[in-house]
């Protein structure tokens, strides 16, 4: 609320002075528009990450792959993307004749969801007075969390209600994934709860004044990357959608703009995944010498090259392998964690 | 409720290399039965062979493995020579050795780079069309087409090789074992794809035999059998080369049999290059206005080994100038066979494994 305060201000026009019949009618307005105003910032610098990002997906990829990249549109082929967008939105929309139709429309926004829930609640750190942080309240984490688990369900509702065997089984293969890698994933985000004491994110960052919490934490950030990947399902883990073995997975029905939404979602996710790795994992803006938004910036600008990388470097596991690695040796090792940050938790508390 | 599921797997996926078409009968993940079904690029090689001339059925050769198009010609001209009884100059044969042994390192490429692919591993295929590049550039150089040939002619080849395209081989063959090496490392250093492929699609020896599955399968199933070496054509027996034998008769096997193919080939070549006599390099006798007259009678076949495997073309001439049966022997199409018996009780991610492991190429499955 802080943005519209600042203008009204500026203006001398108190708006929140206004009562109607006892009412604060004009604190109302006020919150109601901030947060409008706040919730379409969020998404339209979601959206330019995941424009930059994916620009330099492509070029990345290129490079390694000796291959030049988009080059044509605008400079270095940096619109590529809005013109395959525009490419995208001027295509027929094909359901096919047998798919649940409300279903099959709904679910590329509920995969796209998690990104603007997520990065609601990320703290990007303090410019002057104003914090960089839209919502701010006591369970800010675990709201996090449950906004992460969000997209997982698109990916099932979509491929069920495609009415193709292919969609099917990647829908199937996502939700044995999910169950697979979020188990420990909660358990080691318990843990960071347990380390700081609480369950805001705002108190686990500053918890990480003096010593990030990958530290500490090595065995639960091991954990909760890997789950990240995971939760992406890029390479290696991209096994709802395992180009090569299911066509494309859950998306195989999916065409035109609502494929370039399910695209646009997963790499908004990979931004959120990186932002939140950065943030719980490596003290998002706080950083040595000075607390800013650029140093979560540039940690989570780390995390998506890697994420990046991942994705160009490896092939795909197995589903039964993917499954072994989340019951026989996340679960384990994040519990393990979980041990480890109580015991911290018991005879440090006071360190963090 | 019935638990089984039916799922097609083709003619039009990602992963079939073509237009194979696999029916699937799924349990959960857990394959039940898989039945290969061919035939969709069938164009009638064999016939319109027998409605031509000799040497106008070679372009029909070409397009049979369409990414080891010199080996398909040499099958059939070897067939065809040894039908007519003609001699070919020494010189031909050694570059017609060396043609066949650098098309069959483009095979494989291509074979690794799909592989990979098919493994989810976007980025050696790059690396591995990189290499494919420069040969084709050779053959573009020296047969003046990049992917199918008609280079090969009855008595000889039919143009020299050249200054430039000798020094372009040259350097490929000096620089290729270095990048091979890079390449087979992204794969085999690489945890999981050992764990893909280590024990998937297994084929035993007994299995392979009765199927009569020929090529690098074989090899990597445990028998030592190239035709290169036991029943020697050209001069395979001038040369000096290993043939790769593993004995698990898995995925992993076969990549390391193929990659090792490409080493072993890539020494033919460069023991060629040292070897390579003077001379003519077609037999003066067969001038291209003669060859619409050759006539042929009797009947011949000469096993040839092709990347995929034994190839042959079993020809029988009338006396006339048509042959009067050209009948192809397509390792692709034996081997595709024993993919039913490849892929019972593993997981639909192994199929993409072992149907990319057989390396089937459709030109020539289907004919």
């Amino acid at each position: 609320m802080s943005i519209l305060y600042g203008i009204l201000k500026f203006l001398h026009w108190p708006l929140w002075n206004w009562y109607l019949y006892g009412y604060p009618a004009g604190l109302w307005i006020m919150y109601f528009v901030d947060a409008i105003i706040e919730v379409v910032l969020v998404f339209a610098v979601a959206m330019l990450v995941v424009v930059i990002l994916v620009y330099v997906f492509r070029k990345y990829m290129a490079d390694i792959q000796n291959r030049i990249g988009p080059n044509r549109l605008g400079p270095w082929g940096s619109l590529q993307l809005i013109a395959d967008v525009f490419k995208l939105i001027q295509k027929q929309d094909i359901i096919p004749k047998n798919a649940d139709r409300i279903a099959f429309r709904v679910a590329p926004y509920i995969i796209f969801t998690p990104v603007i829930l997520g990065m609601l609640v990320i703290p990007f750190g303090n410019a002057s007075i104003l914090q960089l942080m839209v919502v701010n309240f006591k369970y800010t984490l675990l709201f996090l969390v449950a906004a992460m688990v969000i997209s997982p369900l698109g990916e099932v509702i979509g491929g069920l209600s495609s009415h193709n065997k292919f969609a099917l089984y990647g829908a199937l293969r996502s939700a044995a994934q999910d169950i697979g890698y979020e188990v420990p994933m909660m358990i080691s985000v318990l843990s960071l709860i347990i380390l700081a004491g609480s369950y805001s994110i705002n108190d686990i960052v500053n918890a990480q004044k003096h010593i990030p919490f990958v530290i500490p934490e090595i065995l639960g950030f091991i954990v909760f990357f890997l789950a990240m990947i995971a939760k992406q399902s890029i390479p290696p883990f991209d096994l709802p959608e395992s180009g090569s073995e299911l066509v494309s997975g859950f998306s195989t029905e999916y065409s035109g703009m609502r494929y370039g939404i399910i695209y646009m979602g997963n790499f908004g996710f990979m931004a959120l995944a990186s932002v939140v790795v950065a943030t719980l994992y490596f003290g998002g803006p706080v950083g040595p010498f000075f607390n800013s938004v650029l140093w979560i910036a540039v940690k989570s600008a780390v995390f998506m090259i890697i994420f990046l990388l991942s994705w160009i470097a490896l092939g795909r596991v197995r589903v039964d392998q993917f499954l072994n690695m989340g019951w026989k040796y996340l679960l384990p090792i994040s519990i393990l964690n979980l041990l480890i940050s109580s015991l911290i938790a018991i005879y440090f508390g006071g360190a963090f | 409720m019935e638990k089984v599921v039916e799922v097609n797997f083709g003619p039009q996926h990602p992963s079939t290399h073509g237009v194979l078409r696999i029916k699937v009968k799924l349990d959960g993940e857990i394959i039940v039965d898989a039945q290969p079904v061919i035939g969709y690029l069938h164009r009638n090689a064999e016939k319109l062979s027998e409605m031509g001339l000799y040497p106008k059925a070679l372009i029909y050769m070409d397009r049979l493995d369409y990414v080891a198009a010199l080996n398909m010609e040499l099958g059939y001209i070897l067939s065809v020579e040894k039908l007519m009884d003609v001699e070919t100059p020494e010189r031909a044969q050694w570059i017609r050795m060396m043609m066949v042994e650098l098309n069959r390192i483009a095979s494989h490429l291509v074979w690794l780079g799909t592989h990979g692919l098919d493994m989810g591993m976007l980025t050696p295929f790059f690396y591995c069309w990189r290499e494919r590049e420069r040969v084709l550039r050779i053959f573009d150089e020296i047969t003046g087409s990049r992917l199918l040939y008609n280079y090969f002619s009855i008595g000889g080849v039919y143009s020299d090789l050249t200054p430039k395209g000798i020094d372009m081989i040259k350097e490929f063959v000096n620089t290729f074992p270095d990048r091979l090496e890079e390449i087979q490392s992204i794969f085999q250093k690489s945890y999981i794809y050992a764990k893909r492929t280590k024990g998937v699609g297994k084929l035993t020896l007994d299995d392979a035999i009765a199927y009569g599955v020929t090529g690098p399968l074989l090899r990597a199933s445990g028998l030592k059998w190239d035709l290169r070496k036991n029943q020697p054509y050209l001069f395979y027996e001038k040369v000096n080369f290993d043939v790769p034998v593993y004995t698990n008769g898995d995925v992993y096997s076969r990549f390391l049999v193929r990659v090792e193919e490409m080493r072993q080939s890539t020494k033919i070549v460069k023991q060629v290059l040292e070897k390579l006599p003077d001379g003519d390099f077609y037999n003066k006798k067969y001038a291209k206005p003669m060859l619409v007259r050759m006539k042929g009678s009797g009947e011949s076949y000469v096993p040839t080994e092709s990347p995929k495997g034994e190839f042959g073309v079993y020809v029988i001439g009338d006396g006339s100038t048509i042959p009067y049966r050209v009948r192809i022997r397509s390792p692709s199409f034996a081997n595709l066979q024993a993919v039913s018996i490849m892929l019972k009780g593993y997981k639909i991610a192994d199929l993409t494994a072992t149907v990319s492991s057989v390396d089937p190429v459709f030109g020539e499955v289907d004919r």
